[in-house]
């Protein structure tokens, strides 16, 4: 039987090390990403080819996102961005390949033989989308501590306007942060473990009796089209939050009325022209 | 950037994503209001003070939230 836990299940140890299957499902995005990244830059041609053009797409749609919305600073933070949409729709789009989550070791687990698959979507993890949700909010203060300097960016966080609502106004300020992050990872860890949830009942509803075995050639087959879309969606979600959030970290500065630059940003890189993705 | 500097160029596929995050944000801000003041009534023994102070704070973070995302979108 196909069993989805909401813990990822460790397969091995190394050392003080836990490796779980989501470990892998991650890792084997990452691979995948760093061997077409090899391939992209030997093969790749001014005159793009089917296959590049193909590959580019999706690299060029949320290049030309960020570049519409990303203000002037829009080439510093691009290639996180993208190395962020890229990542989870790898890691997302490789969970839906026959075999992941479905092949693995049979267990005995009170008494019921479940099946502990050797690979699982990275995001069905929360350790996966906290911890990219964490160098997302990294990002954001780091770029906002650029824009704004330590001090102004502390006084920005920390004390509110007037200053005799600072008592009250600072936890809340801080809780309003400190949601960005469990947003950012909660959502996409529901949204991708929800998708493995309703795969694995899909299969079981119609593999459940005889007469309704036909089924399971076509109804698990819709629900893998839906978790394509939902995959990319989620992706472009994170993606596009984490870019709005620096965003909006950097246009802190300009609303204030600070005019210093603490980015150390030359002024023909922050007045480029918006072309030549990152 | 080009002549149309200071127009609005956020496409819609950036809303969306606004939108997706500020429903979830509200409910966030809210338990961890009211988490974070379970935590600290149980480790005071105040319950329930903390546990309202904390709510009322976690209501308040949930209603700066949408200020804070009404005011940029006005600004925009």
């Amino acid at each position: 039987m196909v069993h989805v836990d909401i813990a990822a299940e460790k397969l091995f140890a190394i050392g003080p090390l836990t490796v779980t299957n989501s470990m892998i499902g991650a890792l084997l995005a990452s691979i995948l990403l760093l061997l077409a990244a090899r391939w992209f830059t030997r093969r790749s041609g001014i005159v793009p080819s089917r296959g590049q053009s193909l590959i580019e797409l999706p690299i060029e749609l949320l290049a030309g996102i960020v570049r519409g919305t990303g203000g002037k600073r829009w080439r510093q933070f691009a290639p996180l961005i993208l190395a962020i949409f890229l990542f989870v729709l790898t890691a997302n789009w490789l969970s839906l390949l026959p075999g992941v989550g479905t092949v693995g070791l049979a267990e005995e687990v009170d008494g019921k033989r479940i099946i502990v698959p050797f690979v699982r979507a990275g995001a069905a993890d929360l350790n996966f989308t906290l911890g990219l949700a964490l160098i997302s909010f990294v990002a954001f203060i780091s770029f906002g501590l650029r824009a704004n300097g330590v001090r102004g960016y502390l006084k920005e966080l920390l004390i509110a306007e007037p200053a005799y609502m600072t008592p009250l106004l600072t936890p809340i300020h801080l809780i309003s942060e400190l949601s960005r992050v469990i947003s950012l990872s909660m959502r996409l860890f529901g949204n991708v473990f929800a998708g493995e949830v309703l795969l694995a009942t899909m299969l079981a509803l119609t593999t459940a009796t005889l007469f309704t075995l036909p089924l399971a050639f076509v109804v698990p087959g819709v629900f893998v089209g839906l978790e394509l879309l939902f995959g990319l969606v989620q992706a472009l979600v994170f993606a596009l939050l984490s870019m709005t959030y620096i965003t909006l970290a950097i246009a802190e500065h300009r609303q204030h009325g600070s005019s210093d630059d603490h980015s150390g940003a030359a002024p023909e890189q922050a007045t480029a022209p918006a072309h030549g993705a990152a | 950037m080009g002549p149309d500097q200071g127009k609005d160029e956020r496409p819609p596929s950036a809303n969306w994503a606004v939108a997706f995050d500020l429903g979830l944000r509200l409910g966030i801000s809210v338990i961890l209001g009211v988490g974070g003041g379970l935590l600290v009534d149980s480790w005071l023994h105040t319950s329930p003070i903390f546990t309202l102070i904390g709510m009322v704070l976690g209501i308040g973070a949930a209603m700066y939230t949408i200020w804070d995302v009404a005011r940029q979108s006005m600004r925009r």
